[in-house]
């Protein structure tokens, strides 16, 4: 390969693309805010699981993906449901199980989808995703359409033999996948420095014959490029990649969660390296944007959020006919 | 047996009971240190150390050095350059890392140091270290005592770097070898002071290190803690390069280089086209990274007074180009405008008005209009040690010769 | 045109005839062609047992050997049928389940509802099951009721060739996920097939043999051995009428409790294990809505609670034979007099 340079990823962040990662990082944010005080009111039933602080990731990989690219998510879904271009009115009504839910309140929180935007849901089974997403990619080969695959799944995931087998299948079927592993520091309330033998998720890419990378997920722009960077190549069929993205969360494992396994790491994510923050300083230092533009985007997004909640709570349940509808297409 | 060292809070495998071995000897540790140790000797062919059958006694390793003390700064943090998605950087677990340690152990154990001491981190580095001390058996080459650096709190930052280089330049140590890239030397250089690094190759980004097996070099750091050979012939003082931008300052020791990229983003800096201006400390022709730019075109030694400055264009534009390996598996047309000395203690106003600036191959600063930048090379960089020469010494003085040496000279 | 085949070749034929149709229809599976990056032949197996062989070099590109990687790649197939091909992937031996199960429960199986109705897994997963072929516990269960215990899943177990062949097609052609059960022991029968292309309705029963004494319900390789035990039933006048399911999700209740309604005796054959089983299943759905008919308790002719013994004389003595079924007939037919 000497001599040829992979051309850069056509992903210039323009004025107008820095908006459009600004505004999916707010209102990721605003909407998990929202649903932790809501959830602490007492009206949404079920799990939930918070994806505030983890904003970069899913901002940096989703703005290289069209609606002909697939991903799968975790239990902890919101983040790139959002990021996807998923509907949050329909988020939001589905979490609190209403008809009027993404999937008309028989997911939830943990199983919302939109497979019109490739977004296959969120995943109530850790590791459930991985395996999907090589068969979308396969899918994308077989039909030559240039689309991507991509696999958000956690550090305890990272441990699940079917993330395992997929890096494998990935690599031997040389298929356009990217495998995001969030490492947030916790696999539920066990820290992720105990139970990944490997310290570095991306280490075990070398043993599955794709590169691996590690990347800060408080940064917004390193995302950005590394995602860039492997999802080009998975265009052109140069194959998987797995990145690794590390951060933390600011909420707990579920809502509800006591949390007494952490230190005081949060506060101080919070304080010093919040993406959100960070992305605001970089570009108005850099002149690209105006706190001004930004201010606008918190506000409009502020007032999204409210309207999604609102219509939520006025929404009706599903009755009793919906019990029984979408088992099969025909029966 | 000494309470083990707590490391980390969150390296859970400690425990309050003493370390147990990793290798579980199935047979029972009575029988393995009994006969397994290695093919039986005839009664005349068995040499006892205590010379008692009348055999010659032949030492296997240099006198031990009371006090000579060697330090070990592992970076355990790896795996962070973009260039193994964009170029074939190398893969560097962090076992290769604890391996490295090992031999660099052993090599001191050979030339007489005393004391090792070793960095402590969370990812596993020291950890392999210290099993391996523990599944010693009576009868394995010396190994000098080894002392485990803690620290207050691991950051997972430069900063643990410069924290570990300055305790154990605190605690005596003549020479602190460095397992890590660029990064690692810049943050050691940062608090060496006078005490010799001898930065040795891992990662992708290593453009200062040389490249030396890890043995090699543990045996020319051994001779230099051991005082076998004097620091003035052993060492070298290295240039450095001072870049300002506004309240910010950073060190380079290789090359610092002006982008269009806007962000600091993934850090490596591997797109052509966007360099503008590269300065450099030294450049050699045999580099790889973007001092190879300037090496091909403008050589100037480690040692040299001056440095290097280029001024770049896209290839298409320039008057001349010239192809250099500039990241691993990646050798690019570079367009050159002009290259010419660097003279030191002159700083160089970078002309470019926006972009970003990479220090030894990583985009560390963001600058615009409002933030003047500007590059000085200077002589204050750390001092190294010069394992070539040490071992040319080694050899025309027959320092290696176990039988020669005497204790304390 | 109708012609002598197997029951590996008509599903055989089922395969390649839809995968010409359909360009969507790709087959997948541990050596389903056998000899991926090997030095001799690509397509030396066409499966363990040769089901798919052939289909490799007819239709390249779409027959995919896999590593045995089981979760990964009946994941794979799932995802991609969600992506809009129409995947025939290969769960080897229906023992196997436990490796991949997650994909294909609670995944495949919960997409559209708990999706809202949105999404269509077109997937077939073919698997191995039965006892008889001296293959242990591992590879010799019957785990049909498994997959037919959970909503969202359709489960076809053809008995015979002819079968065999319009119920692959109907799988490949039906939206829904679906466990396509092939037993093991029946690869080598033969029937007469069609030539041309043909599809058998899910939740259809067959209705092997009329008989106005006795309804047996059986399935998979268990109907022919009824119909074993109905011919020595038959010299002794108990005319035995035997129901085939076919497939047993949906199941075609229907027609078994017509059957039992007219017949007032029911007797269950079901190699499986009997606890929470197919025989189970039936027994008490007609035990609850036709009950009324019953002239006799439904017995039911299951293997015992063990695993598939390996030494060949307890495995014969493991499957019901037509003299265990010819008994439960008797019984029900001998009750109160």
């Amino acid at each position: 390969m000497t001599g040829t340079l992979p051309t850069p990823t056509s992903q210039e962040l323009t004025p107008d693309r820095l908006l459009d990662a600004y505004r999916v990082m707010r209102t990721i944010r605003d909407f998990e805010e929202r649903v932790h005080e809501e959830f602490a009111g007492g009206d949404i039933p079920g799990f939930v699981h918070l994806y505030a602080g983890e904003e970069a990731s899913a901002a940096g990989v989703c703005a290289h993906l069209d609606d002909r690219d697939a991903i799968a998510s975790t239990h902890r879904g919101h983040g790139h449901c959002i990021a996807k271009g998923v509907d949050i009115t329909g988020m939001m009504a589905e979490i609190y199980g209403k008809t009027t839910g993404s999937c008309r309140g028989k997911g939830g929180s943990m199983h919302i989808a939109d497979l019109s935007k490739g977004m296959l849901g969120a995943n109530g089974i850790v590791g459930g995703g991985p395996p999907l997403i090589c068969g979308r990619a396969l899918a994308s080969k077989h039909k030559a359409d240039g689309g991507v695959a991509v696999a958000f799944f956690g550090d305890g995931a990272s441990n699940q033999g079917t993330t395992l087998e997929s890096l494998n299948l990935a690599t031997i079927w040389n298929l356009p996948a990217i495998f995001v592993a969030e490492n947030n520091g916790y696999a539920e309330a066990t820290s992720s420095s105990w139970s990944v033998a490997s310290d570095d998720i991306a280490d075990r890419a070398a043993a599955f014959g794709m590169p691996g990378v590690i990347v800060d997920g408080f940064d917004f722009f390193a995302v950005h490029e590394a995602a860039g960077e492997a999802i080009a190549r998975a265009r052109e069929g140069g194959g998987p990649t797995l990145i690794e993205v590390k951060f933390t969360r600011y909420f707990g494992h579920f809502e509800g969660d006591q949390q007494l396994y952490r230190g005081a790491e949060v506060a101080d994510a919070r304080e010093r390296l919040d993406c959100l923050k960070r992305f605001r300083a970089r570009v108005t230092d850099a002149g690209q944007l105006t706190d001004a533009q930004l201010d606008q985007i918190d506000s409009e997004v502020a007032s999204s959020v409210d309207a999604a909640v609102e219509a939520a709570k006025a929404a009706p349940k599903p009755g009793a006919d919906d019990l029984l509808t979408d088992v099969y297409v025909s029966y | 047996m000494r309470d083990p060292p707590n490391f980390n809070a969150g390296l859970v495998w400690w425990s309050a009971t003493p370390v147990q071995p990793l290798f579980r000897c199935p047979w029972g540790s009575e029988v393995a240190h009994a006969g397994r140790r290695g093919p039986r000797l005839s009664a005349e062919a068995r040499v006892r150390h205590d010379g008692s059958n009348g055999q010659v006694v032949r030492p296997v390793a240099l006198p031990v050095v009371p006090g000579a003390t060697l330090g070990v700064v592992a970076n355990p943090m790896s795996g962070r350059d973009i260039r193994r998605l964009v170029a074939q950087a190398s893969v560097f677990p962090n076992a290769e890392k604890t391996n490295m340690a090992l031999r660099l152990v052993s090599a001191a154990g050979a030339t007489g140091v005393a004391r090792v001491l070793m960095s402590t981190d969370a990812m596993g580095v020291a950890g392999g270290v210290l099993r391996a001390r523990d599944k010693r058996r009576p009868g394995d080459p010396r190994w000098p005592e080894l002392e485990f650096v803690e620290l207050d709190a691991i950051t997972g930052t430069a900063e643990d770097t410069r924290e570990l280089v300055r305790r154990m330049a605190a605690l005596g140590a003549s020479v602190i070898v460095l397992l890590g890239g660029d990064g690692t030397v810049r943050a050691a250089a940062a608090a060496s002071g006078d005490v010799p690094l001898l930065p040795l190759s891992t990662g992708t980004n290593n453009a200062f290190p040389e490249m030396w097996e890890a043995t090699v070099a543990g045996t020319a750091a051994g001779l230099l803690a051991t005082g076998r050979v004097p620091a003035a012939d052993a060492t070298y003082r290295a240039k450095a390069l001072h870049v300002a931008a506004g309240p910010v300052h950073e060190l380079a020791l290789v090359d610092v280089c002006v982008s269009t990229v806007a962000h600091v983003g993934s850090r490596a800096l591997w797109q052509p086209a966007t360099l503008r201006e590269l300065y450099c400390a030294f450049a050699e022709p045999h580099a790889i990274g973007l001092s190879s730019i300037a090496g091909l075109l403008h050589p100037a030694g480690r040692t040299a007074p001056d440095g290097v400055v280029v001024h770049l264009a896209g290839a298409e534009h320039a008057p001349r180009t010239v192809l250099a390996p500039i990241a691993p598996g990646v050798v690019a047309p570079i367009g050159v405008r002009h290259a010419a000395p660097l003279v030191a203690a002159q700083p160089h106003p970078v002309q470019l008005d926006r972009g970003t600036v990479a220090v030894d191959g990583e985009r560390e600063i963001e600058f615009g209009p409002a933030t003047p930048v500007t590059v000085t090379l200077a002589p204050d960089g750390p001092r190294v040690l010069d394992v070539r020469g040490v071992l040319a010494a080694a050899a025309q003085r027959r320092l290696l010769d176990p039988s020669a040496a005497t204790a304390g000279s | 045109m109708a012609r002598t085949i197997t029951y590996r070749e008509a599903i055989n034929e089922a395969l390649a005839q839809e995968m010409e149709r359909d360009e969507r229809v790709i087959v997948m599976g541990e050596d389903n062609a056998g000899g991926e990056g090997s030095p001799g032949e690509a397509d030396a197996w066409g499966g363990v047992l040769g089901v798919t062989k052939g289909l490799y070099g007819r239709f390249p590109g779409r027959v995919l050997d896999t590593p045995i990687s089981e979760s990964a790649f009946i994941g794979a197939a799932i995802g991609a049928a969600t992506g809009g091909m129409r995947p025939v992937a290969e769960l080897m031996f229906i023992d196997f389940m436990g490796v991949c199960f997650d994909q294909i429960f609670n995944q495949a199986a919960k997409f559209r509802y708990m999706f809202g109705g949105k999404a269509v897994t077109p997937v077939v997963i073919r698997t191995m099951w039965g006892a008889g072929l001296r293959a242990a516990a591992q590879h010799s269960q019957s785990l049909l009721s498994v997959f037919t215990h959970v909503p969202g899943l359709k489960v076809a177990a053809p008995s015979n060739a002819y079968d065999a062949k319009g119920l692959m097609i109907q799988a490949i052609r039906d939206d829904d996920p679906v466990i396509f059960a092939e037993h093991k022991m029946l690869y080598d029968t033969s029937a007469d097939v069609p030539e041309e292309s043909y599809a058998i309705p899910f939740g259809e029963a067959n209705v092997v043999r009329e008989g106005g004494d006795v309804t047996i319900v059986a399935i998979g390789r268990m109907v022919h051995t009824a119909l074993e035990a109905a011919e020595e039933l038959a010299g002794s006048g108990v005319q035995a009428e035997i129901v085939d399911p076919r497939t047993t999700s949906p199941l075609d209740v229907d027609t078994i409790l017509e059957s039992v309604e007219a017949t007032g005796r029911l007797v269950v054959v079901d190699e499986a294990n009997p606890r929470c089983s197919l025989a189970t299943d039936v027994a008490a759905t007609v035990a609850q809505d036709a009950f009324g008919s019953l002239r006799a308790p439904i017995q039911l002719v299951t293997g015992p609670h063990t695993p598939v013994p390996f030494a060949d004389a307890l495995e014969d003595l493991y499957i019901p034979d037509a003299g265990r079924i010819a008994g439960a007939v008797k019984k029900v037919v001998d009750y109160g007099g």
